[in-house]
């Protein structure tokens, strides 16, 4: 019954015995695929038989994690684009191997397997949820791999839980709170902070609690919320008692959440209100709107212009990145840090791979020597600013943008040089 | 009794009221949310995995709508209209030629149909979490606190469509055909009722009802292609203690399990509170595997 249109006059042009055989279908299809062979990549041109270079990177796609895990893959691919048309590195071409987490550390740790066994991959640039790095760290070491962190920004990764391996190229939560602290603790002495529930904003909190109270204030309550908590009423009306400032410690969707329904209950007003930057991404803004006014913060990257940050640099990087990001967002939001760190990660890694001839990964060793102490300077590759990665727990040091929020948009109030966020050591290595 | 006496005393009476109205807002929510989960089950015996994705379809229609318009009340309606259009044609295009077999089939295709719309939504709208304006922007003070107006009025206009929705099934002609299929679909079809029409039409008001809530509650949240994940799980564990299928159940289940949670706040870590509605979900299904607004088999 369903099959009778099929033999209607009308249906002769769309569908009729023999024109679509699944045979057909199979030769159009195996066609098709031999074509896509055919066609160079975009980089065979320029560097005819040349070995590329695999950089594997794992980015939350889906999940939890999916709308900071695309703008960082704007910025590997803005780093790869660039450095192939600029004669790659060592005169091979990179190639990007980017696999989804799907926000997930199990998932994450047998794609982490996958790009070591079956796709080869000569080092890794990436990682965004801290879970996941953590989770993936051990196996980044057993296999000799070096690993270019480009966003968890967990306390341990490069404290407890370091190793020879794994390097961080942007700030974390202890450098940021030394910097931090005293503009905090002019705000208010009595702070409580609400922070996302899980490795990376506990161990955040930790180190603004620590700072806090170094700089003479008080935390005289915390309040966790897990990950993807969609109604945070039941948390936000239990946050009440004897202190002047809110601090808050969340990221992406959690972050847009937390920003809504403080100040639908009044707290971002009644309270001194600040935070992590990350809660301020400019991806961010487009769905708070202007209830974040009043809101200070600090973060490693901000897409603004002001003073010391009107730099053909970050021009640069601005115009470009937010051309890429047009592509992939159709809201075209304005460039974030998961851009930033991206990109400069895999320039440093260039850099560090053509200090030490690097060839495959029978040179990891090599690699990480060349890695370890890197001082890089403000440019067209780090529009950030200058960098030193430590040797002695491969944690960079940056300088920070401490700035408030007002009409939905930045107003930078004081550049942290990096001098002034250091931190000592706290990582023992394990023989390599 | 003094020991019970003392412990109610202890409780702050602030705490107390604030969490009663916590509890009661997101009862509201939740019920109008499951209350299209439970209609598709108790009639059609689908198990909808894509009940999320099309309360976050509604969202995101809603940001379009406000966007060219810049009204909320026009983005809540057509929201609820175009998702259940599209709702149908879901029905007609892949539950429709799976009546009769399998309940593990249409589980299939209904989780297959949530990740193309999860996809899709990410594909078109992009990862970054869009906005819908509120259209109460103001608060009273309850306590210490600052208690937004939109809340109450999320929970009371959750309240009038349900009330609507009882009324049309009560009264309306096609909600008497929708009862009369629940009852016996073969009966109904015997007397010329048309069950393939009313299964679409039922599909179709669940999608509405789950694109209405979407836009409701986006204010408070933001809009993003996970939005839907937060409130089904909990959609579903309402739906089971409320009994499958038994839409006043259902709504006196987000209710009941919604305050449980708000009242467990008052003594442990909300994160903590949240075990409740767990530990419900298994004594129910332990000694009332029914429901527990339905009377237990004889």
């Amino acid at each position: 019954m369903t099959e009778n249109w099929k033999n209607e006059a009308w249906a002769d042009d769309i569908w009729y015995r023999g024109k679509v055989t699944r045979r057909r279908l199979i030769g159009w299809g195996a066609g098709a695929v031999g074509a896509a062979m055919l066609v160079p990549a975009p980089w065979r041109a320029a560097f005819g038989a040349a070995k590329p270079y695999k950089v594997g990177s794992e980015q939350p796609l889906s999940g939890a994690g999916a709308a900071g895990g695309k703008t960082a893959v704007v910025g590997l691919q803005m780093a790869a684009d660039r450095i192939n048309a600029n004669g790659g590195i060592n005169g091979r071409p990179v190639e990007l191997v980017i696999v989804d987490d799907e926000s997930s550390p199990a998932v994450a740790r047998q794609k982490t397997v996958k790009m070591i066994n079956d796709d080869d991959i000569d080092v890794h640039v990436g990682g965004f949820l801290s879970n996941i790095c953590l989770a993936c760290m051990p196996v980044w070491q057993d296999a000799k791999i070096v690993n270019m962190i480009t966003v968890c920004l967990d306390t341990t990764l490069t404290t407890s839980a370091c190793n020879r391996y794994s390097f961080r190229l942007h700030d974390y939560a202890p450098a940021q709170a030394v910097a931090f602290a005293p503009t905090l603790v002019k705000m208010a002495k009595k702070w409580h902070i609400a922070f996302a529930d899980y490795s990376w904003g506990q161990s955040t909190r930790d180190a603004y609690a620590n700072e806090i109270k170094k700089n003479g204030g008080e935390v005289v309550g915390t309040t966790g919320i897990p990950l993807g908590t969609a109604d945070m009423a039941p948390f936000l009306s239990k946050i009440s008692g004897d202190f002047d400032g809110l601090f808050a410690i969340f990221f992406g969707k959690d972050g847009v959440t937390l920003a809504n329904q403080a100040y639908d209950m009044g707290l971002s007003k009644k309270y001194k209100f600040a935070g992590d930057g990350s809660i301020s991404e400019s991806t961010n803004l487009i769905a708070i709107g202007n209830k974040l006014d009043g809101f200070t913060a600090i973060n490693r990257y901000i897409p603004v212009f002001d003073g010391a940050l009107n730099t053909p640099y970050l021009h640069h990087f601005f115009d470009e990145a937010k051309k890429r990001l047009a592509k992939v967002d159709p809201s075209g939001p304005l460039p974030d840090k998961y851009v930033q760190s991206n990109y400069e990660a895999l320039n440093a890694m260039k850099i560090a791979m053509e200090k030490c001839k690097f060839d495959s990964r029978d040179d990891t060793m090599k690699l990480i020597e060349a890695l370890e102490g890197l001082e890089v300077k403000e440019s067209d590759d780090f529009p950030q600013g200058d960098k030193t990665l430590r040797k002695e727990d491969h944690q960079a040091f940056i300088r920070e943008f401490i700035f408030t929020i007002g009409n939905g948009t930045y107003h930078l109030q004081e550049i942290v040089p990096k001098e002034k966020t250091y931190v000592p050591p706290a990582c023992k290595f394990q023989a390599a | 009794m003094d020991a019970l006496s003392h412990f109610l005393h202890s409780v702050p009476l602030d705490l107390f009221i604030i969490q009663t109205v916590n509890g009661i807002v997101a009862g509201m929510i939740l019920a109008l949310v499951a209350s299209g989960l439970t209609l598709i089950f108790g009639i059609m015996d689908v198990v909808n995995f894509a009940h999320g994705e099309l309360f976050m379809l509604g969202a995101y229609i809603g940001v379009v709508i406000v966007a060219m318009t810049g009204s909320f009340w026009l983005a809540l309606t057509a929201s609820a209209l175009i998702v259940a259009l599209i709702g149908a044609g879901l029905q007609i295009a892949t539950l429709r030629p799976l009546i009769g077999r399998d309940p593990l089939n249409t589980i299939l295709a209904t989780f297959g149909v949530s990740l193309i719309l999860q996809n899709f939504a990410l594909w078109e709208f992009g990862p970054t979490v869009r906005r819908i304006p509120e259209p109460l922007g103001t608060s009273f003070t309850l306590f210490y606190l600052q208690y937004p107006w939109y809340r109450l009025f999320i929970a009371v206009l959750s309240a009038a469509i349900i009330i609507g929705f009882w009324l049309f099934l009560k009264h309306g002609k096609f909600g008497v055909w929708i009862r009369a299929t629940a009852q016996d679909r073969i009966m109904a079809q015997a007397m010329g009722i048309p069950v393939p029409l009313v299964y679409t039409g039922v599909f179709a008001i669940g999608a509405a009802m789950a694109a209405a809530s979407g836009v409701l509650f986006a204010p408070l949240v933001g809009v993003s292609h996970t939005m839907g994940l937060d409130w089904v799980l909990k959609a579903f564990i309402v739906v089971v203690v409320g009994g499958m299928g038994n839409l006043a159940g259902s709504i006196a289940a987000a209710i009941f399990i919604s305050l449980l949670e708000s009242y467990a706040t008052i003594w442990v870590d909300p994160s903590q509170a949240v075990i409740v509605s767990f530990v419900v979900l298994i004594l129910t299904l332990l000694f009332r595997p029914t429901g527990l607004f339905v009377s237990t088999p004889k």
